[in-house]
């Protein structure tokens, strides 16, 4: 399939092979391996459920918190996961309005991960809770006692951008599923036939259902596109509009943003390189497409290189002693190895990717990933955590020590996030059929002629 | 609600034993006395009735009070007994009573966990072959004192810490017309003092000290704070003395080797050497005598600045300076003779403190004979009473109110000779050391629960009546003597009383008659709704000078062993002689100094540490001649580099679940041998090893320094009487100013503020006639002694969390006293400085916009509520606190914290707060409404002053102003125009109602490094 | 299966044959065509010449009510419950913006899906055949037609060279 290659944007030659092939990543029995993983990530689970009942019996208290720092690993990886849940709907949202080719291959399986990371993440603001049964008071539900959430509250903003995030990534990755499905279910038989002529909603592909369709999904993209924009803003104003010094800056935004693509991306990276392998599409997730990754990376990275350089910037600048303070014991307080841990991993090891042979090595490419992982859930770490240790009377200062209840939730919601993938990857087509099909030119006879 | 498990457990707790009904029930007999203030009687009643006529005095829902004295400790303040539904649910000072005038300590306050406490003993239990204890009935148990009493043929003894009383006066009386001895004996017995007094004036007596009268105080190591006297009252008139007011104040300097809560608030404190105290003692007296031209300048001439200068190691100049102002003084007052400076030499330190008092003339005006404390036996005696049970001479002893085998050091061996008496009871109601070393228990009625007095000192008279029926079916130690001299008869025959309360009526019939007050029994009823009978005692005339007084020749003092440091074992005011150490209120309420909770520790001065190389936590052995004990080092820039410091109170071996095996006794580490009749605790030299073990010092404080935020402001007299703000003495004393607002900014902030107003849908915060509450705290009357604390913990149901917790920072103090050092470096003199910090009930508080289910809201007058049932607990309120005032119940501390029957001392007026809801202080919002109620049935406006918080109720040095802010006339509002007057981090625009006024310091600037030239001086 | 849709069905491989085979049938009257295709295409599109979707007009309504239940719900609640919070207005317009914007998009968003459903639902497919190789690579052309006119339309759909047509009368 080398010569595929030419034509980086076109993976494959002709349509029936794009079936094929993809349809083989569906068809072909799980291996052994695929079983020991999802077993794997359902032990995880257990581990968070496990976490989850203790902590209703005795109360939050079990994980390490220790005021001031009333937030901690739980926000962390909160945070984290919703920035993870970007990279999705950026790829299939803003490159589609964007018409970038590239986009095509990778867009389905990030578009999973973004529904499945931020169905991890809206555990967590249930889970960090002291009364994780009532956390449906924070919903505006009528009630006879006529008490309403409060809307000035920006985790009532989380509320709603969360949710709504969370409904509109799921409705853009089911939209874009439904002719796939069709083509699945006009290759399988028996139950999964019937399985999959229901999830294909009667899809046909006729030009009646193509012309709405092609419309909705064109409206789907230019919405979500300022949604992803939104939901990090809004996460990010959890902090920046508090009076927190380290949360209280007008950089958090974008900041947020950036550092959430990049995140996105980082998983995007870590997931898609084995998984290429395994599924056998080497030949329509090419080094091009990788390349292209990375590049996002690489500006995402330098975006949050020069956030990290402002917000020091601007605590000197303030003059004011709070902000200066904070900032300096985040690099050489008790906290400092989770500062160093955030900038050495964000800020320059991205800085790798200028050059090509990085890029487009993809065992390279992997470690970087990693390491992209952990500095950006060390970011959050660092923001919340030593933040708070730290902030207006010395006397109530802080330090923290987690303890197994927070380890074992954010070893859980790794678990809960990678079932879902796991599931979903064999089961659905994770490479998007029409749309490579549509960037592929359907034979003409003069051509056909030629070839005779 | 889920909170309403919590409601119930408040408002239903019914132990065994004591069920409501029969509470009220008893109430509902019950008689005497006033509607307000009324006597009580306990006998039990064995029919339950339905509550159906309504008791006038006891109106469910209405707290009834009654005036008694508080058993705590050998001072007898004056208390009111709140109690709601027949049980005592907070004590507080009665304002009548001379010694407390209306506040109390934290050791008071808590005397409820006595009464409560979950392991008190609830039946007479008597030594079984096996060694251990099996409950008797009271008959059986009184049969056996009686019998033992019988037989013992005159070998009978008696060690009672009660103090003067009809009790104590019966007790020696028994115990005398059987042919034995009976010592009163208390572990701090000031007994160096006393014999001084004796050298010097040939009386063997304690003078009470005028502390408010004093314009210039120096304290010898006496503790005047924390446990040396009648610390409350001393307090209150420290603060009258030491307080700013009108331009002046007194100056306090503080002579000795640790920086402890008195010396904390000293405005010099010369940390000399133990030891050597006296010499700058006599050169005061000398600079004095020489000033008044007393016939002593010719005795104290060698006592120069320089000579002292010499064995202290204070520069001769600095000192000269001391002595010169408290020669100049118009009323000056120098103390001495507490723990800190109880070594071989204290006698002549204390003579050399009355020749200095004497020399100043302050001898009749702040220092006065006649209504001095009362006081008992001394040491010596003591030990004599242990020498004769040693030699046998002793087959039946009786320990009332007294552990002495855990205030005793183990050095002596008191246990092994307690052990040879052939028959030994406890009264104790907890089992001490001491009980569990008995043969037979007879378990004591609280002080609560009892008809009982005493005499703490001429002039106060305190009564005592029982509040409710017992938590434990005890029996009056006054009852059961009486019972078993029936039961004796022979020379026990003449104590004919049937019940100790008729002996006590009688008593009071022969005291109302030597008074020479007609009726009796009107004179009873009034001392029962009054707490007692209070009369200044007849002032005694100025004692003479006996021959030689001011014969002194101070040499070095002698220390046994020969470790690198001087050990100094000190009295926290929590835990006192240890009496205290069984308490949660007061293991949790930390240290004042020191902020630590629920652990012993080991001081050591920061360059000491770097030397012995060890950091805080790391556990040191720390070992002198006479044993070895091993604590958790506590960096403490407050203590000299020779020296060692460990608090005492801690290790118990039994008491209850919450002292036994918490901490170590510095106890171990003394000598007990002593031919002066006094304990030394100051008398050993110890050497440290270090260990490889650490333990986490479980303190409340983060980091003790203010990084120039203007948290606690301070300025010398010399500004305040100027009449500058904070800022202006900042200014004029050179330093940059602190994190607050440019004038623009400020400019900026009032336009926005006014704007904000106009917009507010409710106003300022409701219509004019809606009161704005506000408090208002005078740093220089606050003394960090932490009664406030205890008293919100009473008051609002707060949780104890225990040691583990506070490991995280989970204590839910509403209110905590926040204890910032300043100086220490680079030769500035370390200064201590505390403000209380509650919440500051802003009017833009930061909690409230981020709530997302508006638990945290603000009242229209003013208050930022917490709503408990709405509380889902996301905390953000509390991460956007400025003050970090706001506590959160992390796991179930309303299920751990109360222990039946602890939980009977809930204020039911308060919820209970559940796991995963924040809490905070409310300013007391059940006290604000009671007021508005009361006012609103006797039909009339708020009064300045109807409304008390339970804080600024406690407080000894009334430093705490609450009131309406919109009027005009209140005086908070007064308060708050001080110049002095600012708010804690003004820079974050929050708008606190709480005001703080500076703290000021009576230095000359120069020693002080208020000018350019800092620490130059020093 | 609803009544059957008698007519001819022609599988085509080449997109330019089968938008040939669409104008001449389009032009011969034949305006009621179902055209199978794997992938949008515009050829296709074009030859079939149906005006642009009217979806939109969904998506802005779903939009518009959105936004204004967005600042609706928050300020009538506020009114309806006013508390004083952080010496805030009762109904303070900025936090409310976000609210107002995450509902735009989400009505928005739902609107434009339920509109799939609605406008495809306006042509029933029903009874008109269909072959799994329109999911693969070939493009379906079904033309309803009376067996009067089926030969014609079979002549029609052959000269432009399909891999297959089959009546289906």
């Amino acid at each position: 399939m080398a010569v595929i290659a030419h034509d980086p944007s076109r993976p494959t030659q002709t349509h029936a092979e794009v079936t094929r092939d993809v349809l083989k990543t569906i068809t072909d029995a799980p291996t052994r391996g695929y079983y020991v993983l999802v077993f794997g990530m359902a032990f995880l689970v257990l581990v968070l459920l496990g976490t989850v009942v203790a902590e209703l019996k005795e109360g939050i208290g079990l994980a390490g918190y220790a005021p001031p720092i009333m937030w901690s690993v739980y926000i962390t990886t909160f945070v984290f996961w919703v920035g993870i849940g970007h990279a999705g709907t950026l790829i299939s949202a803003i490159l589609f309005l964007f018409r970038s080719p590239w986009r095509t291959a990778v867009y389905r399986a990030t578009e999973a991960m973004t529904v499945f990371a931020v169905m991890t993440a809206a555990l967590f603001p249930i889970l960090h809770i002291g009364r994780e049964w009532l956390f449906y008071w924070l919903l505006p539900y009528p009630n006879q006692r006529y008490l309403w959430p409060n809307f000035k509250s920006p985790l009532m903003w989380d509320v709603f951008a969360i949710s709504t995030y969370l409904t509109v990534s799921s409705t853009f990755l089911m939209v874009g599923l439904v002719p796939d499905l069709a083509a699945v279910r006009d290759n399988v038989s028996g139950w999964k036939k019937k399985l999959y002529t229901a999830l294909s909603l009667g899809w046909t592909g006729a030009d009646s259902q193509w012309r709405h369709y092609t419309r909705a999904y064109l409206y789907l993209a230019a919405l979500a596109t300022p949604l992803v924009l939104s939901v990090h803003s809004v996460v990010s104003w959890d902090f920046a509009s508090s009076i927190v010094p380290g949360w209280h800056g007008t950089i958090f935004a974008p900041y947020f943003v950036a550092g959430a693509i990049y995140s996105g991306i980082g998983m995007v990276l870590t997931l898609m390189i084995p998984l290429r392998k395994v599924l056998k599409v080497e030949h329509m997730i090419t080094d091009y497409h990788f390349d292209n990754l990375s590049k996002l990376t690489l500006l995402t990275g330098s975006i949050l290189f020069y956030a990290y350089g402002m917000e020091y910037f601007v605590a000197w600048y303030s003059g004011s002693t709070f902000e200066q303070t904070t900032f300096w014991r985040r690099a050489f307080g008790p906290n400092w190895w989770a500062g160093w841990t955030m900038i050495i991993c964000n800020a320059f090891v991205s800085q790798l990717l200028w050059f090509r042979k990085i890029r487009t090595n993809l065992t390279s490419l992997f470690v970087i990933s990693i390491f992209i992982n952990l500095g950006m859930w060390f970011e959050r770490y660092v923001i919340v955590v030593s933040s708070l240790a730290n902030d207006y009377l010395p006397y109530a200062w802080g330090q923290l020590n987690p303890t197994w209840a927070d380890w074992c939730l954010l070893a859980g919601s790794f678990g809960w996030f990678g079932l879902w993938f796991t599931m979903f990857y064999k089961n659905f087509p994770i490479v998007a059929i029409q749309e490579i099909k549509e960037m592929i030119p359907m034979p003409r006879r003069k051509s056909a002629e030629g070839a005779h | 609600m889920t909170m309403r498990p919590d409601d119930q457990q408040m408002t239903e707790a019914a132990p065994d034993g004591v069920g409501r009904r029969q509470f009220l029930k008893v109430l509902g007999v019950t008689g005497a006395g006033a509607a307000t203030l009324s006597g009580c009687s306990t006998d039990r009643i064995a029919k339950l009735v339905p509550y159906m006529v309504q008791s006038e005095q006891q109106v469910p829902g209405v707290p009834t009070t009654y005036a008694s004295t508080c058993a705590e400790c050998s001072t007898g303040c004056g208390l009111h007994v709140t109690t709601r539904e027949a049980r005592a649910i907070k004590l507080e000072g009665n304002p009548a009573h001379p010694v407390n005038a209306g506040s109390l300590c934290s050791r008071g306050q808590a005397g409820l966990q006595a009464l409560y406490h979950p392991d008190r003993i609830g039946a007479p239990m008597a030594r079984n072959a096996a060694g251990g204890f099996d409950e008797i009935t009271w008959d059986d148990a009184i049969a056996r004192l009686a019998a033992q009493l019988g037989t013992a043929n005159g070998r009978v003894a008696a060690i009672n810490g009660y103090g003067p009383s009809t009790f104590s006066t019966l007790l020696d009386d028994m115990v005398g017309a059987l042919g034995g001895r009976s010592v009163r004996w208390e572990a701090f017995g000031r007994e160096a003092e006393r014999t001084a007094n004796f050298r010097t004036w040939g009386r063997y007596e304690l003078p009470s000290h005028d502390f408010a009268a004093a314009d210039y105080l120096v304290s010898f190591g006496a503790d005047f704070l924390e446990t040396w006297g009648a610390t409350v009252q001393q307090q209150r008139g420290f603060a009258e003395a030491h307080g700013y007011g009108n331009g002046t104040m007194a100056k306090h300097v503080y002579v000795g080797p640790r920086m402890n809560l008195t010396a904390a608030n000293a405005d010099e404190w010369l940390d000399v050497p133990a030891g050597t105290e006296i010499w700058v003692a006599l050169c005061l007296a000398r600079a004095a005598a020489m000033h008044h031209g007393s016939p002593l300048a010719a005795q104290l001439a060698a006592y120069t600045p320089e000579a002292a200068a010499e064995r202290t190691g204070i520069p001769a100049e600095r000192l000269a300076h001391v002595a010169e102002e408290f020669a100049a003084a118009s009323a000056p007052l120098a103390v001495a003779g507490g723990i800190a400076a109880q070594h071989r030499g204290a006698i002549d330190l204390c003579r050399a403190t009355n020749l200095a008092n004497i020399a100043a003339g302050s001898i009749g005006t702040t220092v006065r004979f006649g209504d001095g404390p009362a006081a008992g036996n001394d040491y010596g005696t003591v030990q004599e009473l242990f020498q004769s049970m040693d030699r046998g001479e002793v087959a039946v002893i009786l320990v009332h109110e007294a552990n002495p085998l855990y205030a005793l050091p183990k050095s002596g061996n008191f246990a092994a000779t307690f052990a040879k008496v052939g028959f030994k009871v406890s009264t104790a109601n907890v089992m001490d050391e001491t009980a569990a070393a008995c043969d037979l228990i007879l378990p004591n009625l609280h002080a609560l629960e009892r008809w009982d007095d005493r005499a703490p000192r001429p002039g106060v008279l305190g009564l005592m009546q029982p509040v409710m029926e017992p938590v434990k079916p005890g029996m009056h130690t006054g009852d059961v003597l009486l019972a078993a001299a029936r039961a004796v008869g022979g020379p026990l025959a003449g104590f004919t009383a049937q019940s100790f309360e008729a002996h006590l009526r009688s008593a009071w019939t022969a005291e109302a008659s030597r008074r020479g007050a007609g009726d009796a029994e009107g004179f009873w009823r009034d001392a029962l709704q009054r707490g007692g009978v209070y009369e200044p005692a007849a002032p005694a005339p100025a004692p003479a000078l006996s021959a030689g007084a001011a014969d002194l020749a101070p040499g070095d003092t002698s220390f046994d062993g020969d470790g690198e440091f001087l050990f100094l074992p000190y009295p926290t005011s929590q835990y006192h002689d240890g009496r205290g150490s069984n308490k949660p209120w007061l293991l949790e309420n930390p240290d004042p100094v020191t902020k630590i909770t629920w652990q012993s520790w080991v001081e050591l001065h920061p360059e000491t540490a770097k030397r012995v190389d060890v950091r805080e936590g790391e556990i040191v052995e720390v070992t002198s001649p006479h044993g070895t004990v091993r604590a958790q080092v506590y960096v403490y820039p407050g203590i000299r580099p020779d020296t060692v410091g460990m608090p005492l109170g801690l290790g118990h071996t039994a008491y209850g679940r919450y002292a036994a095996d918490r901490g170590v006794n510095a106890l171990d580490l003394l000598g007990a041998a002593d031919g002066q009749g006094f304990l030394p605790y100051v008398a050993t030299r110890v050497s440290l090893t270090k260990t490889r073990d650490y333990r986490q010092v479980a303190k409340t404080e983060g980091t003790p320094r203010q990084l120039g935020r203007g948290i606690i402001e301070a300025m010398p007299l010399a500004h305040a009487a100027a009449g500058m703000t904070p800022k202006e003495s900042m200014t004029a004393a050179g330093h940059p100013p602190h994190e607050v607002n440019t004038e623009r900014e400020l400019e900026a902030i009032d336009g926005w503020y006014e704007a904000q107003k106009e917009r507010w849908n409710l106003g300022n915060y409701g219509a004019d006639e809606t009161p704005k509450w506000g408090m208002a705290v005078d740093l220089s009357r606050c003394t960090g002694c932490s009664a406030c604390v205890t008293a919100c913990y009473a008051e609002n149901n707060i949780a104890t969390v225990g040691e583990e917790q506070v490991f995280k920072g989970r204590e839910m103090s509403w209110m905590r006293i926040e204890r910032y050092w300043e100086g220490g470096e680079d030769g500035e003199p370390l200064e201590a400085r505390f403000a209380p910090v509650m919440c500051q009930h802003c009017d833009n508080a930061p909690c409230e916009p981020v709530c997302p289910v508006y638990a945290s809201y603000h009242t229209p007058d003013g208050l930022n509520g917490q709503v408990y049932n709405r509380c889902v607990g996301t905390r953000y309120c509390s991460n956007n606190c400025p003050f970090k005032v706001r506590y959160y119940n992390w796991l179930k501390y309303n299920e751990s914290a109360w222990p039946e029957p602890l939980n009977l001392q809930l204020n039911p007026e308060v919820t209970v707060r559940a796991r995963g809801v924040m809490e905070k202080c409310t300013f007391c919002v059940q006290r604000i409404r009671a007021a508005q109620h009361t006012a609103r049935l006797e039909d009339r406006p708020l009064r300045d002053g109807d409304v008390v918080t339970a804080c600024q109720q406690a407080c000894p040095s009334k430093a705490i102003a609450f009131g309406n802010v919109k009027d005009p006339s209140a005086e908070v509002v007064r308060w708050k125009r001080d110049p002095r007057g600012y708010t804690m981090l003004e820079a974050t625009n929050v708008m606190p109602a709480v005001t703080y006024l500076a703290k000021v310091r009576a230095v000359d600037p120069v020693a002080h490094g208020e000018a350019p030239a800092a620490g130059e001086a020093h | 299966m609803a009544a059957h849709v008698p007519g001819v069905l022609g599988a085509f491989l080449h997109v330019d044959a089968a938008c040939d085979a669409i104008r001449e049938l389009k032009a011969s009257g034949h305006a009621d065509l179902t055209v199978y295709t794997a992938a949008p295409n515009h050829e296709i599109e074009e030859a079939i010449g149906d005006p642009i979707s009217p979806l939109r007009w969904f998506t802005l309504l779903g939009g518009l009510l959105g936004c204004a239940s967005g600042f609706g719900l928050t300020i009538w609640m506020s009114r309806d419950w006013p508390l004083l919070v952080g010496g805030k207005p009762i109904a303070a317009i900025p936090p409310y913006v976000v609210i107002g914007f995450e509902l735009t998009i989400l009505f928005g968003s739902l609107a434009s899906v339920a509109a799939i459903f609605i406008l495809s639902a306006r042509k029933s497919l029903k009874g008109r055949p269909y072959a799994p190789r329109f999911s693969d690579d070939q493009i379906g052309i079904f033309v309803p037609c009376g067996p009067d006119r089926a030969d014609q339309v079979q002549a029609m759909l052959e000269k432009h060279g399909p891999v297959e047509v089959t009546r289906d009368a």
